[in-house]
């Protein structure tokens, strides 16, 4: 995997167009001289009118910046997509069962498939979840898996994103501008729709009220407020979903219930959207010194008078330790083999495999253990030797605090730039629901990274996103 | 032996608090080693609280008041009737899985001079436990305590507050007649060092008959995992397997999680207003 040329998602290795692309590579040849460098001038025209704007921790320059958006969009056939969610839907069943297990009897533990004390000791686990009876039995109603391609048929999961996976907004504008952009297209290709999602998520959210609630649930999305980098997207699923916008003062316990502070007086709510991060969410039993989240809540959420989504504690499920064990997840729990492949990965703890990374650091990705968003990380091929020195230090310092993976040749699809048309390297998001049946939306989000040879895809290290088309048979 | 427990605490929110929420470990249950008879927690808006059961069993109020006005006083009263079972609370009650109580809590770390000397003990889980028991007791007495003010130091504002006996002093050169630390330091020590040893631990909150060495308290020690016994209590402060003078009230991973009162605003943190632990007859 490591030295390979990357594949190409639209061309073949003779040049040739593949199948999936052919339609696109026609309209791309009518296009007149500058038709793409318009479409892209009017594309940022049309994000800045919607809004859509994200912050990065720590730039100087202003908070708010529009994320980069590709006007040439990837294409995924039907039968590629069909293998994709196929797999995906496994494991978010096999993980939600996991989180079942972890927080009832425990048998994965009991039967020694996975070590003790990578979850007992861990601190993504939630001993206050144990015994907890969520509705449907359902941990992770949303998750975004993040995949990678590497090859025509070989796809890798690189993360599960159970706990509150962000970028769905980018998913479906960056649909609506496409639309807005090249009308025309659409007629020719028949492309799966997305719009769908922010209904399919208030389904997905109403389905798992509390069992004594009568009528229409009440659905509110938490925000920990404006300052926080997926602000837009809360308050744009909020909207879509015509549920109520929230941050933690506006919501108050009574009597172990929940309400929310309204100009007609307080009004019950039956499920949270949580936005927060577990830790924040309510003073009285997490973090004391939060001021982001609802004193009671949780205790209102184990007394069965609201439902949380996601709950608290799926973190387990996603954490880069426990990643490795994901194909031994889905065996113990479905009985089956996993169908989507795991990113080999070395454990930094064993002194052998920790000396044999040490030797190869400069072909190799180091992730923090609990870092996200490409902060803490670092890809080995594309780094200075001083880096790969400080990575060094760091992993004998704290070897259990990195895991190694090698660096995958990620596709690449064909991206405006500059120069004019050029492959650049992608990854994919597809977001799924799950609630009282499964739903994974079509496609999801492609992030791109936008520099010539990079690896890096997240919008925070210099990557953009592109409109994801799954064609319809 | 029959024992009647009246308990006061109290806690006062910030002045202009818009709403004060409470969480009270207050409940106590029958079981293999008690039998509630009567149990009441009052206190305002009591009427209203949402109850349920937490994640290691106990039995939970929600209480709020909106807005709070002053000191918020609770009290408990009840009788319960206690069989002394050698510490033997056995298998039974709601609860997860003991091997939830392997977890390490930032309250419950045990420096290794404490159970070094069990590691590979050949001597049965119950014999271990014993001389761990022994030996928590011996360093924790000694003026030159390994483990000085764990808690205060690691814990919230409402640790020692709430855990009641007296408190260890601070300084290098202890006289000997110093007071012993409070209960939830041995408990810690006992429970930090019998999960080092891979023996699920847990700490236990509730009410102890008072005799001449040792007043009538609100108390705490642990119960330790037994594959052939169950859960078996340890009172290292006393040396001693707890018996019918022990009340056992809730269970947690340690004082902060089975902590009798929490309340956001905390304001200055709960304070014991007074606890009486009478044998009746």
């Amino acid at each position: 995997m490591g030295d390979t040329t990357p594949f190409d998602e639209m061309h073949n290795a003779d040049g040739s167009v593949r199948e999936p692309y052919r339609a696109l590579a026609q309209w791309l040849d009518e296009q007149p001289d500058k038709a793409l460098t318009l479409m892209q001038s009017d594309a940022e025209a049309i994000f800045r009118k919607l809004g859509i704007t994200f912050a990065v921790y720590g730039s100087e320059e202003g908070t708010e910046k529009v994320i980069p958006f590709d006007v040439i969009p990837r294409i995924i056939s039907a039968m590629e997509w069909r293998k994709l969610s196929k797999g995906i839907e496994q494991r978010v069943r096999a993980l939600n069962a996991f989180l079942y297990d972890i927080y009832h009897r425990q048998e994965i533990l009991k039967a020694g498939r996975i070590p003790e004390k990578l979850i007992l000791q861990n601190s993504a686990f939630c001993p206050e979840m144990m015994g907890l009876e969520p509705a449907r039995g359902v941990y992770a109603h949303i998750i975004g898996t993040d995949i990678v391609r590497v090859g025509p048929d070989e796809f890798y999961v690189l993360e599960d994103n159970l706990r509150t996976p962000s970028g769905v907004s980018y998913m479906l504008e960056d649909r609506e501008a496409m639309m807005q952009l090249a009308p025309d297209l659409f007629s020719r290709i028949k492309v799966a729709p997305v719009d769908n999602y922010p209904e399919n998520l208030r389904r997905t959210l109403e389905s798992v009220a509390p069992a004594n609630v009568s009528g229409a649930p009440t659905i509110a999305v938490l925000t920990p407020g404006i300052y926080n980098s997926a602000y837009f997207e809360h308050s744009f699923l909020a909207d879509q979903m015509g549920a109520q916008l929230c941050e933690g003062p506006d919501l108050f316990v009574d009597g172990g219930k929940v309400y929310m502070r309204t100009t007609t007086g307080p009004e019950r709510v039956d499920v949270i959207y949580r936005r927060i991060d577990d830790d924040y969410i309510d003073p009285l039993t997490f973090r004391p010194d939060s001021m982001l989240g609802v004193p009671g809540l949780f205790d209102a959420y184990r007394a069965g008078n609201v439902t949380l989504v996601n709950a608290p504690g799926t973190g387990i499920a996603d954490d880069k330790a426990v990643y490795t064990y994901v194909p031994e997840i889905i065996e113990f729990y479905l009985g089956e083999k996993a169908l989507l492949n795991n990113v080999p990965t070395y454990n930094c703890v064993d002194e052998e495999e920790r000396n044999w990374v040490l030797a190869n650091i400069g072909d190799l990705v180091v992730k923090e253990v609990h870092g996200s968003g490409g902060y803490g990380m670092m890809v080995g091929p594309t780094s200075t030797k001083a880096q790969h020195a400080e990575f060094k230090r760091k992993i004998e310092a704290r070897p259990d605090n990195y895991i190694v993976q090698p660096t995958l040749a990620l596709s690449t699809c064909p991206t405006y730039v500059n120069a004019g048309i050029a492959p650049r390297h992608v990854d994919l998001r597809p977001y799924v629901l799950m609630g009282e049946e499964v739903r994974i939306t079509p496609g999801g989000l492609t992030r791109v990274a936008l520099k010539k040879g990079s690896l890096v895809v997240n919008s925070s290290q210099g990557g953009g996103t592109k409109d994801t088309w799954v064609l319809e048979d | 032996m029959r024992i009647s427990i009246r308990h006061q605490l109290s806690t006062t929110p910030l002045p202009g608090s818009p709403n004060a929420v409470l969480h009270l470990l207050l409940t106590p249950q029958s079981g293999p080693t008690q039998t509630v008879e009567s149990w009441s927690v009052e206190m305002a808006g009591i009427g209203n609280a949402g109850r349920f059961t937490d994640a290691y069993g106990n039995s939970v109020h929600l209480v709020n008041q909106r807005p709070p006005e002053g000191e918020l006083v609770v009290t408990v009263e009840g009788v319960v009737t206690t069989v002394d079972r050698h510490g033997v609370f056995g298998r039974v009650g709601p609860g997860p899985v003991p091997a939830l109580f392997k977890r390490v809590t930032p309250l419950t770390k045990a420096p290794v001079s404490l159970y070094g000397r069990f590691r590979g003990s050949k001597d049965s889980r119950i014999d271990v436990l014993h001389a761990l028991m022994a030996r928590v007791g011996e360093v924790l007495h000694s003026p030159t305590a390994v483990i000085q003010n764990q808690s205060q130091t690691q814990s919230g504002q409402s640790q020692s507050q709430s855990q009641g006996g007296p408190t260890a002093a601070e300084g290098e050169e202890a006289p000997p007649d110093l007071p012993r630390p409070p209960a939830t330091d041995y408990a810690h020590a006992f429970i930090g060092a019998a999960r080092a040893l891979d023996i699920p631990a847990r700490y236990i909150t509730g009410y102890l008959v008072g005799d001449e060495d040792d007043p009538a308290a609100f108390h705490a020690w642990a119960e330790a995992y037994d594959e052939a016994l169950g859960w078996v209590g340890f009172d290292a402060m006393l040396g001693l397997c707890p018996t019918d003078r022990h009340v056992r009230l809730a269970v947690g991973l340690d004082g902060l999680s089975a902590q009798p009162l929490r309340a956001v605003p905390a304001g200055d943190g709960p304070k014991e207003i007074g606890v009486s632990v009478e044998v009746v007859s």
